[in-house]
């Protein structure tokens, strides 16, 4: 082969070299299977597990909150897809619900989910018609307000209220 | 004048098949030149190693789940690998002339330009490698490194004096950090006190040298970088001149 060609081969295999190895370091995947995930994002062809996600929905829809965050995080392991992150934390805010009080071991990760969600998609709206709160924002602010003890926590009317 | 010339050499070839056997006839031919394999060598191969000792040097595996941890170098790494890179120069490893010239054609000196830089992150992620990652260990064996090295820039060197030096500080550093201390260090994803009750004595020291827990997997990976590296030394060749 040409010396020339030799030389430019070699500069693409080394910017090539480069990039790979900088993409490792920066987005540090943890198995092989992470490698995948973490180049289809790079790439931007990444997309959830549709079928962890209709899994999730039902588990979701069954009271299984446990279960159905589990299979959330199959679906959307690189947490990208605000949908699947409203639910996440939508299952957080319904299983730490109490009608006299909240968890708040539950209520602090749901807080922490819904404000991942929001950066992801800031004008995100639910289309599910089963959950009343549509937005991440409305979530929020439940969640906050669960979190805090506040007079109208002894509230005894507070007894008559429904879980969303 | 001109066909002379060729009757006479047609002549000497007709001689040669009659006066001598076959087999002498084909000794006294030219043997074909062997192809050149010094810019596959210089271009393709040697990146090709470096880049290898690049992307592992900095890899570890947890010692709960043997899950990949890339670690960053930090800053002392990159120091190391410029003293190490001029010390390369100074000991006639490599030489300047040979790698940049203005007789060269400019894609010359920017593909040798692209292989040394891949020497140089090479360079920085073995010391990432060699290096422990925090604690007293690390100041310790950095100590030793930048004694070494430092010392190496003002001695009067030739290239095997460096390149056994370079052997011994590096094979050392492995053998302290991928056996002594990583043997002082206890793994396992047990409970605290039931590592403390297995083994106190390694327990006591993972605490007080603040030794990071990996897999023995580890050691292998960085046992293969070390060597990937130094045959990578090996084959640099001085000069990329004809």
């Amino acid at each position: 082969m040409n010396k020339q060609y030799i030389q430019i081969l070699s500069i693409v295999l080394i910017a090539a070299g480069f990039a790979m190895t900088a993409f490792l370091y920066w987005t540090e995947p943890r198995s092989f299977a992470e490698v995948t995930t973490k180049g289809q994002v790079a790439l931007g062809t990444y997309e959830i597990n549709k079928d962890e996600f209709s899994r999730g929905l039902g588990l979701f829809r069954a009271d299984d909150f446990i279960g159905s965050r589990i299979a959330f995080n199959r679906a959307d392991p690189e947490k990208r897809d605000a949908n699947t992150q409203f639910y996440i934390a939508y299952s957080y805010y319904r299983q730490g619900w109490g009608r006299v009080s909240s968890d708040d071991s539950l209520f602090k990760p749901g807080l922490d989910a819904v404000n991942h969600t929001i950066p992801l998609d800031p004008n995100f709206r639910t289309m599910d018609e089963n959950l009343v709160m549509k937005t991440p924002s409305e979530l929020k602010n439940e969640l906050e307000e669960g979190l805090k003890i506040t007079p109208s926590d002894f509230n005894p009317m507070k007894l008559m209220r429904e879980r969303k | 004048m001109n066909s002379s010339l060729e009757e006479i050499e047609a002549e000497q070839v007709i001689d040669l098949g009659q006066d001598h056997d076959e087999e002498t006839a084909v000794a006294k031919r030219p043997r074909p030149k062997a192809k050149d394999q010094r810019p596959q060598l210089t271009y393709l191969l040697l990146p090709s190693i470096f880049l290898a000792v690049t992307l592992i040097g900095g890899l570890r595996l947890g010692a709960a789940d043997n899950a990949f941890i890339f670690l960053k170098p930090p800053l002392i790494c990159l120091v190391f690998a410029s003293v190490l890179l001029i010390l390369f120069f100074r000991s006639g490893l490599m030489s300047v002339e040979g790698w940049f010239s203005e007789g060269f054609p400019t894609l010359q000196n920017v593909a040798n330009g692209a292989v040394l830089l891949t020497v140089f992150a090479a360079s920085t992620q073995l010391f990432n490698s060699l290096l422990p990652e925090k604690g007293l260990p690390l100041w310790v064996v950095g100590f030793c490194f930048f004694w070494t090295l430092w010392n190496n820039l003002f001695a009067e060197f030739d290239t095997k004096k460096l390149l056994r030096s370079l052997g011994a500080l590096f094979g050392l550093a492995f053998v302290v950090k991928y056996l002594v201390l990583a043997n002082l260090t206890a793994t396992g994803d047990a409970s605290l006190l039931q590592r403390i009750w297995a083994d106190p004595a390694k327990e006591a020291f993972t605490w007080l040298l603040d030794l990071p827990r990996y897999a023995a997997g580890t050691g292998y990976i960085q046992f293969f970088t070390l060597a990937l590296y130094l045959v990578g030394i090996f084959l640099t060749p001085q000069t990329t001149k004809k």
